[in-house]
């Protein structure tokens, strides 16, 4: 028989959109994400989720724990850690773009204009420090910036840079067609193996690349040389076509047609993994081993006449054998399975309730494979008041030569309620039992009241016991 | 109730009867009787109807019983409901068969 048959026919409707609807979720988590740090340690504590899983499937103990604990923290150190990462994407974002579209990877930049801008300062020999942030933010890793917001162009910049205005001696910050903040004092880098003749504009560079994905342009004041930092690169730039060319790179402009297929194809791969990935959790969680377990559940009755009440039901639980995966199974809590019986049909008197599969609440990926009883019988009744005489139940046996020749209860009457039907075949309320033995003269005793069946009450307030006033005499002698 | 019926009275009258009495008997008197009529003597163990007879009731006045054997399953509270031919209640005897 081929395997797959019933793998297929096993699987619902709510399996495929559950797969979905978790795999779409991932796919725009890595889409926020992408570019980011977060993303790829996110992939790294993924990695180490399959690392955990493998060594809990091989028996390996102290592995699957280490692996467990190193999770654990992992994720705390990567929201601490990054959390001005997290906060950055999550803030630039419109809240459409958290579940619709493709966000660019920066907001288009007009390159040319910086080239040329660029150019025309090495030519002059005037120093310059532009930066093109990315993804990341820079706000809290660069200091001291003017703001600015203007229109960028190639004589604004020209003008920024110009020996002798108030702002030429910091960092321009260039924000899609935006130039956003100038004068801005950019974190040196403490590397050491930095060329010598890299200056103070050289060093601020390399150290904000270090810190965040922004691309920053430096022009040398002394040799004219246009030198682009970006991570861990330092690209001296030879011409203006190669400095487009580094640009266009690494700010991610999507110009041509190849561009946009490379775009494509890295979503579309990013999309098959996403759904690859869920398709395995899923199916490492939900199909899992078969394995079964009877749980004894409590039954709940609804929407019985307001009118009647329950006096009595065969049983207050049963018993359900459920099957599913050893995960699903595990992780069942006892409030997530409910049986709960429609009573509306219910009429007074003894109902046999069928449990029906309907009646049964379980949750996903559980299956049901018996109940046990598969019927109550659930007595329903109209409670009513009743008043009852009561009467002593004596036992042993009374000393010989004695009468007992008159019993008094008091109270002799006890109001009692329960349902309808019970108490038409109840005619007294009688006592403990009261032993005879011991008794040779009148006297009081104190006894209570036995209520059968359970579900009969005393009336509120109604004290459950009463006094036994007892008269005995001596037996006559027999006459001859 | 009473243990036995002599010379046409009731012979200690009690409330609890022991079972090696081997009988109970329920004894009721009537005066002024107007009219022949009938009346029941039901006999009840635990509010369970063991027995139930039919006695004729003469003018002027009468006086008749009822007696029940008792077994060692007779144990327990009993009671004897006298009921007039209607069937209307006329008096409860309440009694304990003990050891």
């Amino acid at each position: 028989m081929d395997p797959l048959i019933p793998f297929h026919t096993a699987l619902r409707w709510q399996d495929i959109v559950d797969i979905l609807l978790n795999s779409y979720i991932l796919f725009r988590l890595y889409v926020l994400f992408r570019g980011t740090n977060v993303i790829r340690m996110i992939m790294a504590i993924a990695m180490l989720w399959m690392i955990e899983r493998l060594a809990v499937n091989m028996g390996l103990i102290v592995t699957s724990w280490a692996m467990q604990g190193i999770i654990a923290a992992a994720a705390l150190i990567v929201i601490i850690v990054f959390r001005n990462e997290i906060a950055g994407v999550l803030q630039t974002r419109d809240f459409k773009s958290f579940f619709w579209g493709f966000p660019q990877r920066q907001v288009q930049t007009p390159v040319d204009i910086i080239v040329e801008s660029v150019y025309e300062l090495a030519r002059r020999k005037l120093g310059a420090l532009i930066v093109l942030p990315l993804q990341k933010s820079i706000e809290t890793v660069v200091q001291s910036g003017i703001p600015w917001q203007g229109k960028l162009s190639r004589e604004m910049l020209l003008s920024i840079f110009w020996h002798g205005t108030p702002v030429h001696d910091g960092a321009t910050i260039v924000q899609g067609d935006q130039i956003v903040e100038v004068a801005t004092i950019l974190p040196l880098s403490k590397s050491t193996d930095l060329p010598a003749y890299f200056g103070t504009r050289h060093r601020a560079a390399a150290g904000l690349t270090e810190q965040t994905d922004a691309v920053v342009l430096v022009v040398s004041e002394e040799r004219g040389q246009v030198t682009v930092f970006k991570d861990e690169s330092i690209i001296h730039i030879n011409d203006n076509i190669e400095l487009s060319k580094v640009l266009r790179d690494y700010t991610g402009e999507v110009t041509t047609t190849g561009g946009l297929k490379r775009h494509t194809v890295e979503l579309g791969i990013a999309a098959m993994i996403c759904l690859a990935s869920i398709t395995g959790i899923w199916f490492s969680f939900a199909r899992g081993l078969e394995t079964l377990v009877t749980l004894e559940v409590p039954v709940e009755f609804m929407n019985r006449d307001p009118m009647m009440e329950i006096f009595a039901a065969s049983a207050s639980s049963v018993r359900l054998q459920l099957s599913g995966s050893g995960t699903l199974i595990k992780s069942v809590r006892p409030d997530q399975v409910k049986v709960k019986l429609n009573l509306a049909n219910a009429v007074a008197g003894s109902n046999q309730v069928p449990i029906a599969r309907d009646s049964i609440a379980l949750p996903p990926g559980i299956q049901l494979k018996k109940v046990d009883p598969q019927a109550l019988e659930v007595t329903l009744d109209l409670p009513v008041e009743k008043t009852l005489p009561v009467q002593v139940i004596w036992t042993g046996k009374l000393a010989a030569g004695l009468i007992m020749e008159d019993v008094r209860m008091v109270p002799d009457n006890v109001k009692v309620v329960g349902g309808s039907l019970m108490l038409k075949g109840i005619q007294t309320i009688y006592t403990e039992k009261l032993p005879l033995e011991g008794i040779v003269t009148g006297g009081t005793a104190s006894v209570s009241l036995v209520l059968q069946p359970s579900s009969l009450k005393l009336e509120e307030g109604v004290r459950n016991r009463v006094d036994v006033i007892y008269k005995v005499k001596m037996r006559p002698a027999a006459s001859s | 109730m009473c243990e036995t019926i002599q010379e046409y009275a009731p012979a200690h009258p009690a409330v609890v009867f022991s079972i090696e009495l081997g009988r109970v008997s329920c004894f009721t008197e009537f005066d002024p009787v107007p009219e022949k009529t009938y009346i029941h003597h039901k006999w009840y163990q635990n509010d369970s109807l063991v027995t139930e007879k039919r006695l004729t009731i003469n003018p002027p006045r009468w006086s008749s019983f009822t007696s029940v054997q008792l077994r060692e399953s007779d144990k327990g509270p009993w009671r004897v409901e006298v009921t007039d031919e209607n069937d209307k209640l006329m008096r409860t005897l309440r009694f304990s068969i003990t050891d």
